[in-house]
């Protein structure tokens, strides 16, 4: 059925301003922070900047030590993603497609750790990061350690990847178990290959959450060395709130890594997170 | 199954499964455990504890505060969830039938589901502010400005409008995969039959994403019913309470030093959210 | 559809899950009764501690504390590292930079979960939650009434101790102090030939000569007086009527009695004139407003004298200060910075020679110079640093106002339900501020909210 060509229009023109409705905010956000001071609050209001200045980028870069967040950010991200990745994937295969004891309770438990806000973990949890960093100083609080692990193996991730799994047809798993094969071998041979747009996916989402994660790194880490960038921004964002050229300033720097990624990547990134969160195969 | 088969299942099973169940159990359900116990007694985390039994949640059910967040957080839920995937969806048809370009609106809507809370938040404030740009345009069009964040009857709305705004690409392009993966026979099918437009609609679109509309619900919800991020950015729980939310009681609890008392509302919006899901499956397989 | 039933089972495996989970949730050990409460007895508060024993012998193993502050990039802190090191050679400062909102938040983490730093900078807000749930060492007993080999009680003006004290002792030492004055555009106030305002009658009449219309008519949006929705200025005007918070014995509200009506009304009142401008804490500082002219008179402490040289530099010399007009007696809400300890602080003894170091003249003048702010110490405030002529106040001495709100300030009162109650207070305002509520209503609704908040 081809759409005729008025509601062809109007369909382009909804989209057009829904697109954006998106974007603006971002344009509006780039375009204070090269302002001036005294420009930001201008009315009436202008998008191009005039002139332009970069002292807002420069400021960000000498009251904070921005460089060292991010390198701290893609430390920690790098390491939530491969954990969980690998583990996450490792751990749904076996809910998905082995049989063992107490499997499905095992699973029901994990799910339930969904519902319960992370805010009430949080001083527990913290306690605990303190006591192993007694015990054994190079993990626990104030470490990367003690960013990451929280955060290693997460229960939405293996859920998603049990969902993925389970369209794998057991036939293939069987003749492999047959010809003499280890789970082990089973799991890095076919299940991984197959599995790698699901991967793929959770690989993003991964990233998504432990780039942006904020709560967690502010409170277990205390040195600035161990800071990630949303606790740089949140720490320059509530500083300096009626510096807004600054602030902004922050938010194009610690958005632009992920938008920057998400723009090479997007093909990737949208057809595993289509592939397998609806289609069911299994 | 021969019972070799199965040891070595069981195994490898647990084998696997080592890794993520023990930081699943020393990270978060040891923590969970912990708060539970708290949520039973009166502790501030530098007096030892002191058992009251159930007394933090009749304290917390009957505090006019508690209710007032439990109010203004169902009402986040049913403006954000009520409007936000209907948005999606709609976004979603008219993709679907967008030849061109499909990618490209794709990419934009899919922007601000890419940025952290906290960004989209301090954004948000700044668009904002009294003299910031949505009261210039307003302005430009001769109408006064607004208050946005800090007048009691607008602030909600404003800070469920960042929520939308950050979701709204999420649910477009989850929805137009599902609509993409209805096969495309059934609509002939139902062409032969002689059915229009909305009977197409109502008979093989939405059946065909009811899952997913499941799916983007339950989720969902259990997410809005925990704002808190973009409340502590923009508003701090006011004015006046307005866009105080459970999650923000919760954490004020924490820093008055009250651990029992936050850890009950904790426990009591695990239980309401257990129950509101079960109820939502329950609505979604009842329809099958 | 298949789906929607698999995650129908898995939810209605949860909801029984969650449904045997909910009640038993006692796996860890049985708890031990708790301690009682920390004394909180109106003792005498120890301004006589003239112990003339000699100060006991320091330890000088090596030594490393944590030091928590939060000034931000203009702290009075971290240049004074330097310095300490080199007179306590054992002793290695950690330091960390937080910001002021963080603060709270990290700390109360942090003592809640029994790892603290060794000194940390606090707002003198935070001290009542704090005290009242022994978070706090107690300074009287580690310093035996002595500060850099003098008496406490000489080295800070009255309302200063008792700021300082809780429960009999004093849990913080005062850094710097936080009280209100009257900011105003000395220039503008000449131009119109209007005088210095003394009293609230003059504050409004001031006020309302001062606003004006950028486009020439209409509704005035220049040269407004701000009007702050805050415990802070709401108390300014009801110590100035001859108000109290609480009772004397802390056990009940007293701010709605008149005179806190009274101070919400002339509020009101220049509001409804069309010469306030209403500015919730939410808009963060006023220097935005400051720079367009929107605002010409405001009440704020010390620090804003720093925020007015580094945010607004093309008014300078235009600004005054003078004390705040009052009704009955001067009066201000005393706060600002306290230097505190933990109780968990692993090295409290270093931690306290860290808290005398920062406390010495020539660090405090380092809060004037560094972070524009008012340092706490006498001795500090009579220096010539601070009392020289400063070109930015119109060749003023404003230093000299803000010690005059010092000798009639008084601080909050300490009991554990103070955030609470503050919260309570401020929602009051914001509510008849907004004409949403009569003062009177409004304020009884927050008394009563506060009654039952100490009655716990």
């Amino acid at each position: 059925m081809k759409p005729r060509p008025l509601a062809r229009g109007v369909t382009y023109a909804f989209l057009v301003a829904a697109a954006l409705l998106m974007i603006a905010p971002f344009l509006w956000s780039i375009s204070t922070s090269l302002k001036q001071p005294g420009d930001v609050f201008a009315y009436p209001p202008t998008l191009l900047p005039d002139p332009v200045t970069f002292q807002n980028y420069i400021d960000v870069f000498t009251k904070l030590t921005f460089g060292r967040y991010f390198l701290n950010s893609v430390i920690v991200t790098g390491s939530v993603v491969l954990l969980n990745v690998l583990f996450g994937t490792a751990a749904a295969y076996a809910f998905a497609k082995l049989r063992f004891p107490g499997r499905n309770a095992i699973f029901f438990l994990l799910l339930l750790t969904l519902m319960v806000p992370f805010q009430v973990n949080l001083i527990p949890l913290y306690k605990i990061m303190v006591e192993l960093h007694k015990a054994i100083p190079a993990i626990g609080a104030d470490t990367y350690f003690g960013i990451v692990a929280p955060g290693a193996i997460q229960v939405f991730g293996i859920f998603l990847m049990r969902q993925f799994l389970r369209a794998i047809p057991d036939e293939i798993l069987e003749s492999a178990r047959m010809d003499g094969a280890s789970e082990l071998r089973i799991l890095r041979s076919i299940v991984f290959p197959i599995a790698l747009p699901g991967m793929a996916t959770l690989a993003i989402f991964t990233f998504l959450g432990a780039w942006n994660d904020f709560l967690w790194p502010l409170i277990v880490t205390n040195s600035d060395e161990m800071r990630t960038m949303p606790v740089g921004l949140a720490l320059l964002a509530r500083k300096n709130a009626s510096n807004w050229g600054d602030t902004m300033a922050g938010t194009v720097l610690t958005a632009a890594p992920l938008i920057v990624m998400f723009l090479i990547l997007q093909r990737r990134f949208i057809e595993g997170l289509t592939a397998g969160s609806v289609k069911d195969v299994g | 199954m021969t019972w070799r088969r199965r040891f070595r299942g069981a195994s490898a099973g647990y084998l696997l499964i080592a890794p993520a169940l023990a930081a699943t159990v020393l990270f978060l359900v040891i923590p969970m455990v912990i708060s539970a116990y708290w949520s039973l007694t009166h502790y501030n985390g530098i007096k030892p504890p002191e058992f009251v039994g159930l007394q933090n949640y009749l304290d917390v059910l009957g505090n006019a505060r508690f209710q007032k967040a439990f109010e203004n957080t169902i009402a986040f839920v049913i403006l954000g969830m009520g409007i936000g995937p209907a948005l999606g969806l709609g976004s979603a048809l008219l993709l679907d039938r967008a030849l061109r370009l499909r990618g490209l609106f794709r990419s934009a809507f899919f922007l601000p589901t890419m940025t952290s809370l906290v960004v989209v938040a301090t954004i948000w404030k700044f668009l904002y502010s009294d003299a910031g740009i949505i009261n210039a345009v307003l302005g430009l069009f001769g109408l006064p400005g607004v208050n946005w964040l800090s007048d009691t009857t607008t602030a909600l709305p404003a800070v469920v409008v960042t929520s939308i705004w950050q979701g709204f690409g999420f649910e477009t392009v989850v929805f137009l995969a599902a609509l993409q993966s209805i096969p495309r026979n059934y609509y002939e099918a139902a062409s032969i039959d002689g059915a229009g437009r909305w009977a197409k609609f109502r008979w093989v679109t939405l059946p065909g994403l009811r899952p997913t509309i499941l799916f983007v619900y339950v989720i969902g919800i259990i997410g809005s019913f925990q704002t808190y991020d973009q409340i502590f950015v923009m508003t701090n729980g006011g004015p006046i309470q307005a866009t105080r939310t459970i999650v923000f009681d919760l954490v004020d609890r924490f820093n008055r030093l009250d651990l029992g008392g936050a850890s009950a509302v904790a426990y009591i919006l695990v239980v309401f959210l257990a129950v509101l899901s079960y109820v939502q499956l329950r609505i979604g397989e009842e329809r099958d | 559809m298949i789906r929607a039933r698999r995650l129908a089972a898995i939810a209605a495996a949860m909801a029984i899950l969650v449904g045997a989970c909910g009640g038993a949730a006692t796996t860890a050990p049985s708890p031990a009764p708790s301690a009682p409460p920390a004394t909180d007895q109106a003792s005498a508060a120890p301004s006589e501690a003239a112990s003339a024993s000699p100060a006991p012998s320091i330890d000088t193993t090596p030594v490393t504390i944590t030091v928590w502050d939060y000034y931000g990039e203009s702290t009075p802190v971290k240049p004074a590292l330097a310095g300490f090191q080199k007179e306590y050679p054992w002793i290695t400062v950690d330091y960390q930079a937080l910001d002021w909102d963080s603060m709270n938040q990290k700390f109360t983490v942090g003592v809640s979960s029994g790892e603290a730093p060794d000194v940390a900078t606090l707002d003198m807000t935070w001290i009542p939650t704090l005290a009242a749930n022994g978070a706090l060492e107690d300074l009287t007993a580690m310093s035996g009434g002595q500060l850099n080999g003098k008496p406490i009680a000489d080295q800070y003006t009255k309302g200063a101790l008792d700021a300082m004290t809780f429960g009999g002792t004093f849990v913080t030492m005062l850094f710097d102090f936080d009280t209100y004055a009257l900011y105003y555009r000395a220039d503008l106030l000449e131009k119109k030939g209007i005088a210095v305002p003394t009293t609230w009658d003059e504050l409004r009449a001031a006020a309302k000569k001062l606003a004006e219309s950028s486009k020439g008519s209409g509704k005035p949006d220049r040269y407004l007086y701000a009007i702050r929705p805050n415990t802070f200025h709401f108390s300014q005007f009801l110590f100035e009527d001859g108000g109290t918070i609480l009772n004397a014995d802390n056990s009940k509200a007293a701010f709605n009695s008149d005179a806190g009506v009274a101070a919400v009304d002339i509020q009101k009142a220049i509001l409804d004139d069309g010469s306030g401008l209403y500015w919730p804490d939410a808009n963060n500082d006023l220097t935005p407003a400051i720079t367009s002219g929107q605002v010409a008179m405001f009440s704020d402490g010390p620090y804003y004298m720093g925020l007015l040289k580094t945010g607004v530099p093309a008014q300078a010399g235009k600004w005054k200060i003078a004390l705040n007009p009052s009704v009955k007696q001067p009066g201000s809400y005393l706060g600002g910075t306290g230097l505190g300890i933990p109780v968990q602080a692993k090295h409290k003894d270093a931690a306290w020679l860290f808290i005398q170091y920062m406390l010495r003249p020539e660090q405090q003048v380092g809060v004037f110079t560094y972070a524009g702010a008012a340092p706490a110490t006498t001795a500090a405030l009579e220096s010539p640093e601070l009392t020289k002529a400063d070109p930015y106040f119109g060749g003023q001495s404003p230093f000299k106002v803000f010690l005059d709100t010092m000798a009639t300030s008084s601080h909050f009162p300490y009991v554990g339900a103070w955030s609470e109650i503050d919260t309570f207070i401020t929602e009051s305002l914001q509510s008849a501020l907004l004409g949403k509520a009569t003062a009177k209503a409004a304020l009884d609704d927050a008394a009563s909210q506060t009654d039952a908040a100490l009655a716990k």
